[in-house]
């Protein structure tokens, strides 16, 4: 089985995102963390890299991510008003794409802050 | 490959003044002559055709910035609106424009280089992330570096050598361009509360740094390091009546040392309290005219509406409780801090009234161009996207006359401004805007229509209407590609990132990892800008 | 009166004597703030760490980080504004009412106490958590407490800080800050970004129905949103990107598996104190990114005839 280490990983599970974490992974799975609090031991140890969930679903069946990539867009594209919600436990990166995606389709743009 | 022809040419860095003469472009640059059937020709018969614009002193982007935007979403409801194209990205303009508006507002002026002129080291990944979104001008930064504690702690120790490494070390994990001294002393002293107003005296928390020293060590330390812009320097006592003597005092610690000194207008003032408040720009201007040394931009102010966004601390604290309105304070460990009171200057104010002489007196009495270029600060003085309303100042005295007779009769005494006829000519403005910033900063690919030049050209409209002329460009060439056409932004284009790669010891990685994660909250392999996050990052290697 | 008086964590590490925590239990939800951050660690400025500050609790109960604390101001429920508007007020040396103060649970001596102590404390600090945020008074007991944090300026150094949780959260905010001038809450409906909290804050949107579909990330709505909301959102087509299939993705039209931020996903996050960090991701997820799948679907997006928005000037005025 494949072994990996990471010094100064960084945990995204609260907004303290701590820089200073150990990590050891074996195979699929972070089996060690270094540093780590007891929330985010637990958010590094229960995150595996399974393959454990299907792809993709549309409309409760199994597809694609081509597929649901492409079912995704036409709903967006159709709607009057989409919404593009949540932005919270994502990348940066993630988000400006969201922005932009929001900016394509004339929706509302929101995250965890408005609630 | 592209051919401007029949327009009147204002290259003053190649003694091109106002001839008719084709400019030809191929490869992104300037070339000596284009042929063949695929070569554009853009008629400029009763155009004039400048070098694109270099803003030597602006806050377009980063962590205060951003804090700004956060705090007053009001100036945006009534900014101008930025509408979403397949070609451009929506946003909106105002006081703190969003960076895609920030890009369109610049190539709206025929600006294609900005220098962010405010970057701590530990938010500077979030400065060039904002900077990859700001397009169609190029990019360089000015990271502060003159209340880094850990520097001062060596100046402190009286090891000046060490410092210089610790400071290139600095420059370089921000991927900054410029070294920049904002209140020096004063930021890390308003720490405590306090500032550090006085040249000679040491700052609180210390025994030996003064400002004094503080300006002196590390404008040493630019020109040792052969950096391409001097040290770029905000001077203490910012804003305050009276604040001529330390200005001029800064001037003579520098002592023959480079130095481009920021926004000048706020650092003009006699007087002793705001009542007493009165205009010292022909002393400066007289003492400044003699250093050759020396470069500065005028941080004008217009009337209206601003946010006020600096390094320096304890000013914003005392703004905040002038005006009784929002203050915004985000003190940055170990490296700065910065302030954000939004602010509108009043043409019935009298200190106001001073604040808007002073910008245009320095301007103007400042008597080479190649030495005072045209800033407002932005956003403190008034915003960048209005330029030309102090261009149509500069360049016709008898509209000057008409605005001086507009402002309360207890300012006039305190000015020199009515007594001033001189006007700007188109090359003047060809300097304070385009050429000489790009000189200051030390960008020779910048600032002029020479051969080997980058292709940053901007056709205008000559129209004795300054103000409708240089804020309606017809054509810019951004990189050789023609971004504003006909007055309209037709695409997007992204912007270079000019970095310097200064030379450091290197083991002073290993005397900063101990300090640093004692001292920091941080990991320390996670502080450095990774080089990856820049795109079309332009290294320079100095030293 | 409005803005932020604030810093970034280490300054507090390195100077903060004096340090309360309002409506907030780090000792649960943000376990290394007080270690790493906050309360223990020695300082540049605070060579004695722990022993060189003083931490005062103030929230409705007892939680565990009370035994953290050298001082626990226990408060009525729903009278945190009370509190702070009597403190603004005993800051100023300004006359208040025993009796209201009777109200909040407090004792006018413990508030004059707390309030001279703040004076005299040499580098304050007031991190405020969803404890004070999100009970009554909301977004106005925040205003209060950033306003009290101002003010006590002209006395000493003092700075506060909301206790943001959920990760990336910070990062939302900055990221559409810079690209649209809004902090959240953004309609791009006419083409260019509104600002409208109330009109475009998503549970309003939603519980009245204001979309007609909705993408969601980060995020699982369906598991705690208002039923109003969640009822529009499986009415409606949801698409979800996930790690994980959510209560939200069981109600949905797409979901779509995500590789985990942070563990499989390189990027970057925000810190509370909008400080950005870089991560650096461990294991290879079979499963694409976030940033991927809505860069992917934004170019889908793109090859269809392009949606023009109405001109503003076009927009006819009630």
């Amino acid at each position: 089985m494949t072994q990996k280490t990471v010094e100064n990983a960084t945990c995204t599970f609260c907004g303290c995102v701590c820089d200073h974490i150990g990590l050891q992974a074996e195979g699929d799975r972070i089996v060690k963390t270094k540093r780590a609090c007891g929330l985010g031991e637990a958010w590094f140890k229960n995150h595996t890299a399974e393959d454990c969930y299907p792809d993709a679903l549309v409309d409760g069946k199994p597809a694609t991510v081509d597929e649901a990539v492409e079912a995704a867009a036409e709903h967006l594209y159709q709607a009057n008003m989409p919404l593009v919600y949540g932005l919270s436990n994502t990348t940066c990166e993630a988000q400006r794409n969201a922005v932009a995606l929001a900016e394509w389709v004339g929706g509302v743009v929101d995250s965890h802050t408005s609630l | 490959m592209l051919r401007i022809t029949g327009g009147r040419v204002y290259d003053p860095a190649n003694e091109v003044d106002g001839e008719v003469r084709d400019v030809c472009i191929s490869g992104g640059r300037i070339v000596e002559e284009v042929t063949g059937a695929d070569v554009r020709t853009i008629d400029a018969a009763g155009m004039v055709v400048f070098p694109g614009g270099v803003d030597v002193h602006t806050h377009v982007a980063g962590g205060a910035l951003n804090f700004a935007r956060a705090m007053t979403p009001e100036n945006h409801r009534n900014a101008a609106k930025f509408t979403h194209s397949p070609e451009l990205r929506a946003g909106v303009g105002g006081t703190t424009p969003s960076t895609f508006a920030t890009g369109y507002l610049y190539a709206g002026l025929g600006y294609t280089t900005v220098n962010e002129a405010a970057v701590p080291v530990l938010s500077a990944r979030h400065t060039h992330e904002e900077l990859r979104d700001t397009p169609l001008v190029d990019k360089s930064c000015c990271v502060l570096m003159a209340n880094n504690e850990l520097i001062l702690d060596l100046l402190e120790e009286g090891e000046t050598e060490r410092a210089k490494h610790l400071l290139a070390w600095h420059l370089w994990a921000a991927k900054g361009y410029g070294v920049k001294a904002v209140n020096p002393g004063g930021v890390t002293a308003w720490k405590w509360g306090k500032d550090a107003k006085i040249l000679s005296e040491p700052v609180p928390g210390y025994s030996k740094v003064t400002p004094a020293k503080i300006i002196s060590s590390m404008a040493a330390m630019v020109d040792e390091l052969e950096l391409p812009h001097p040290m770029h320097l905000h001077c203490n006592n910012l804003g305050a009546p009276g604040n001529i003597d330390t200005t001029i005092e800064t001037m003579k610690v520098l002592d023959g040392h480079r130095a481009h000194m920021a926004h000048l207008q706020f650092h003009s003032y006699g007087g002793d309290d705001w009542d007493t408040l009165r205009s010292e720009s022909v002393r400066l201007a007289e003492f400044f005219n003699e250093q050759p040394n020396l470069t500065a931009d005028a941080g004008a102010i217009l009337f209206g509406d601003s946010v006020t966004i600096t390094a320096d601390g304890p000013w914003q604290h005392l703004l905040y409780q002038l005006t009784g309105r929002k203050w915004g304070n985000l003190d940055v460990e170990n490296e700065t801090g910065c302030g954000v009171v939004p602010y509108t200057y009043k043409g019935t104010n009298m200190v106001n009234a001073v604040q808007w002489a002073v910008g245009l007196e320095l301007l103007l009495l400042i008597n080479d161009p190649w030495r005072i270029y045209l800033t407002t600060d932005h956003p403190n003085g008034a915003c960048f996207w209005r330029y030309p309303e102090i261009i149509h100042l500069l360049m016709n005295a008898d509209f000057r006359r008409e605005c001086i007779e507009k402002l309360p009769d207890k300012a006039l005494k305190r000015i020199h401004l009515p007594g001033i006829d001189r006007e700007y000519t188109l090359s003047e403005i060809a300097i304070i805007i385009s050429a000489g910033p790009a000189r200051a900063l030390g960008m020779p690919q910048k600032g002029h229509l020479g051969v080997g030049a980058d292709a940053d050209v901007v056709l205008y409209n000559d129209d004795s209407d300054r103000e409708r002329m240089f804020g309606h460009p017809r054509y810019l060439l951004k990189g050789g590609e023609v971004v504003v056409e006909e007055g309209d932004i037709r695409k997007m284009v992204d912007g270079r990132e000019f970095i310097v790669r200064p030379s450091y010891d290197d083991n002073i990685e290993e005397y900063l990892r101990p300090l640093f994660e004692q001292y920091y909250t941080m990991s320390f392999e996670n502080y450095p800008v990774e080089m990856e996050r820049l795109e079309g990052a332009d290294i320079r290697e100095c030293g | 009166m409005g803005g932020k008086v604030t810093c970034t964590l280490g300054e507090v590490k390195n100077r903060a004597d004096f340090i309360i925590y309002w409506g907030g239990n780090p000792a649960d939800c943000h376990p290394l703030h007080f270690s790493r951050y906050t309360l223990i660690p020695k300082g540049k400025h605070v060579p004695e760490g722990r022993k060189g500050r003083t931490m005062v609790l103030v929230d409705v109960r007892e939680t565990p980080s009370a035994k953290h604390a050298d001082i626990l101001l226990q408060v009525k429920p729903g009278k945190d504004f009370e509190v702070i508007t009597t403190l603004r007020a005993l800051v100023k040396n300004q006359p208040v009412d025993a009796a209201r103060v009777a109200e909040t649970g407090l004792t006018l001596e413990q508030l004059q106490d707390f309030v001279d102590r703040m004076k005299n404390a040499r580098f304050g600090v007031l991190f405020f958590g969803m404890g004070l945020s999100m009970t009554r008074g909301k977004h106005m007991n925040s205003a209060a407490a950033l306003a009290l944090v101002a003010e006590l300026n002209a006395y000493t150094k003092f700075v506060s800080m909301p206790m943001r949780g959920h990760g990336n959260v910070t990062g939302a905010d900055v990221v559409m800050r810079w690209t649209t001038g809004f902090p959240f809450g953004v309609s791009m409906s006419r083409g260019y970004p509104r600002f409208n909290p109330g009109e475009f804050s998503t549970i309003d949107v939603l519980v009245r129905g204001d979309n007609d579909a909705t993408l969601v990330l980060g995020a699982d709505p369906g598991a705690t949103m208002p039923q109003p909301a969640i009822d529009h959102l499986a009415r409606t087509p949801t698409i979800v990107l996930d790690p994980k299939v959510t209560h939200t993705s069981r109600l949905a039209r797409v979901h779509i598996t995500t590789a985990t931020t942070g563990i499989s996903a390189p990027g970057t996050v925000y810190r509370m104190d909008e400080i950005p960090l870089p991560l650096k991701p461990i294991l290879e997820s079979p499963y694409p990114t976030d940033e991927e799948v809505v860069h992917r679907i934004l170019e889908k997006v793109k090859e269809k005839p392009a949606w023009t928005p109405a001109s503003y000037k076009e927009v006819p005025c009630a």
